[in-house]
């Protein structure tokens, strides 16, 4: 009982961490209907910058504050100068731009900051005896706070969707362009503040999540095993439902977990082929993932 | 402007035309036989991530398929090589058309989805394969070496006797052997792609269902194409592992390795024969010379810029736009069918370019 609930606390902490980022591809695909292949090298690059700050002796949480502009400036400039004057061509070429910026922005990484890992200092309370016990398992501090965290963004989404201006307006994009923009919805400033919204988001993600998944420090392959887990979780949930990101993100860390406690066979290593079937298998059996309102065209 | 020159296919020219590729050809691997052995070494990887481009080019060019993990047939080749000469003996030529066949097989595996995935979704599955390829070698420590990484030792790769090379001349056997594989799959992939299956790869591409209510079998055009990219994208990397020898999953075939053979190709020309070599070109030499910039990460923002230019400004990519300046002066189209009367009143060179002719490349 003690082993299966610290697995299950383990899980939903990695769970939380693939929310999170599940949310930036999320919100990316309700305006564009895109994956950002670019989203955890987005995260990357933004973390790097708030790695730098906090050398300059800035404290972690102030840092992550100019990280967060950059990566809507980033996000946001993506979107409007490179993605939209391509995305009239095909589908294809919007792929292909994302990738250049995968590779570009990792490229870049390396050449400011160098390719050896970066100690990146914890953001959450972590340590000896931090932590509660639950029927003999032990709950630490920093998962209980990435839980709280990701439900508050959950929450906060959630609100900007239903209750503000913004978010009814990207909605109105998302279910059909041309009726939005007939409704005097500025379509393109709606793709641009969305690219550039999911963009702050995984430069907040990011920083949290580094210290949290392994190797525990910044590094230039960091955010390629994170981008398949979230891929795979929004997939899961539906690429277009905020409900299906967290279902599904937090299914995947627990059943990764169990996976890898419980199933031998597989050596305890085997994550990233288990979350490769995952997306296989609901790519072939329900495209829509679990709560997936929109009928996607036929993939 | 004045109309280009028609060159009617098969015709004397034509021929003569083709016939001076080829010299060319063989003029050049000449000349890089007469090479200093660095020198040498490099073209050899430039012929080598040429035949891993040209498969990628037959799933992603042709058909349409968009690849990511291209990366991990290309390691999936090269672990064949290493498994077989290491464990098994074998010599490390003859283990080519293994990799070439174990590849068509998982190929065919890989390709299965794509019966009902496409564009985004079957680009996200080849993602995850090209990410998940490094775990799976992990995996099986015992047979590939893990993350430890696996060495093939130098005299298992003696030359074969009949060759006439010692083997201290190792690098140009590897030389010679890349320039025959490579003419082999641009011989392949030319004959294919202009043939009846090569066209019905188009229709796909263009447009599945109309593909379909044409007569093209679909789920066999697309696996069997996507087995096909596979196996010669691995028979490259049976290549590959001879010329490194010693494989190590988490440096040479990562995800960064399959994107970059598709910014290889994209900056190359899909769609063309010279695009992948080009494409070789660039994803050798550009790290080359960038390799004191920035600790060698240059060469990854440079290619990300040279692939943004390329598609905002030449989406056809380098060969597509050599191809393009060609067209102007010289284009090749099959003959016109001898028995129609009318069109022997209009001679074929006044009439517009059509969608079916083929330009030079």
């Amino acid at each position: 009982m003690e082993i299966l609930l610290s697995r299950v606390f383990a899980g939903a902490t990695s769970g939380s961490i693939y929310v999170l980022i599940a949310l930036c591809l999320v919100i990316v695909f309700r305006s564009s209907s895109t994956i950002n292949f670019a989203q955890g090298e987005f995260a990357l690059f933004t973390t790097y910058v708030t790695w730098w700050m906090t050398e300059r002796g800035i404290h972690v949480w102030l840092a992550i504050v100019p990280a967060i502009l950059v990566g809507f400036l980033m996000g946001a400039a993506a979107e409007r100068w490179l993605i939209r004057p391509v995305k009239k061509r095909d589908e294809t070429a919007v792929l292909i731009v994302a990738l250049a910026l995968f590779t570009g922005l990792n490229g870049l990484d390396g050449w400011i900051w160098g390719s050896d890992d970066k100690v990146f200092p914890r953001m959450l309370p972590s340590g000896e005896g931090s932590y509660i016990t639950i029927a003999g398992a032990r709950l630490h501090y920093d998962s209980i706070a990435i839980i709280a965290i990701m439900f508050a963004v959950v929450g906060g989404l959630t609100l900007f969707f239903n209750r503000t201006s913004m978010g009814l307006q990207m909605r109105a994009v998302a279910a059909n362009p041309e009726s939005a923009a007939l409704c005097g919805v500025r379509v393109g400033r709606v793709l641009t503040l969305s690219w550039g919204l999911s963009a702050a988001l995984s430069a907040f993600a990011g920083a949290l999540l580094i210290p949290l998944v392994p190797p525990g420090q910044l590094g230039l392959a960091g955010m390629f095993h994170v981008l398949i887990f979230a891929t795979a979780a929004a997939l899961l949930g539906g690429l277009d439902s905020v409900k299906g990101a967290v279902v599904g993100g937090l299914g995947l860390g627990i059943g990764l977990a169990l996976v890898n406690g419980y199933v031998g066979f597989l050596g305890g290593s085997m994550s990233l082929t288990v979350a490769l079937v995952v997306i296989v298998v609901i790519l072939l059996v329900r495209p829509t993932g679990l709560f997936g309102a929109r009928r996607l065209e036929r993939v | 402007m004045s109309s280009p020159k028609v060159i009617v296919r098969d015709s004397a020219i034509h021929r003569a035309l083709i016939g001076g590729g080829v010299v060319i050809g063989i003029a050049l691997a000449l000349w890089g036989s007469g090479l200093a052995p660095f020198e040498q070494g490099q073209i050899t990887r430039v012929m080598i991530y040429s035949i891993a481009i040209a498969g990628l080019n037959v799933a992603t060019g042709y058909a349409g398929l968009l690849s990511v993990g291209h990366s991990a047939f290309f390691g999936i080749g090269a672990y064949t090589t290493g498994i077989l000469v290491v464990k098994h003996g074998w010599g490390a030529w003859a283990t080519i058309p293994a990799a070439f066949g174990i590849c068509l097989v998982v190929g065919l595996l890989v390709g299965l989805p794509a019966l009902r995935i496409r564009g985004l979704y079957l680009a996200m599955v080849t993602l995850a394969f090209a990410v998940a390829f490094p775990e799976i070698v992990g995996r099986f420590e015992n047979l590939t070496g893990g993350a430890g990484g696996m060495t093939i030792h130098r005299t298992s790769l003696r030359p074969p006797e009949w060759t006439g090379f010692s083997l201290g001349e190792k690098g140009a056997w590897l030389f010679w052997l890349s320039v025959i594989v490579l003419a082999l799959t641009i011989y392949v992939t030319a004959s294919l792609t202009r043939s009846r299956y090569g066209l019905a790869m188009s229709a796909v591409r263009e447009n599945e269902i109309a593909a379909s209510s044409s007569g093209v079998n679909i789920a066999i055009v697309k696996t069997a194409t996507f087995g096909l990219s596979g196996a010669i994208t691995g028979a490259a990397g049976a290549l590959f592992a001879m010329y490194m020898g010693s494989l190590y999953a988490e440096g040479s075939f990562t995800l960064l390795a399959g994107i970059t053979l598709l910014i290889g190709l994209v900056i190359g020309g899909e769609r063309t024969i010279l695009g992948p070599i080009i494409g070789g070109l660039v994803v050798v030499y550009v790290p080359y010379y960038t390799s004191d910039i920035g600790g060698g990460q240059a060469s990854a923002v440079l290619f990300a810029a040279v692939l943004l230019l390329v598609i905002f400004v030449a989406p056809a990519g380098v060969a597509g736009a050599i191809n393009k300046f060609v067209a102007r002066f010289m284009v090749v189209r099959s003959a016109p069918p001898v028995s129609t009367p009318a069109l022997t009143e209009s001679p074929v060179s006044d009439q517009a370019p059509t969608q079916n002719e083929r330009q030079m490349s």
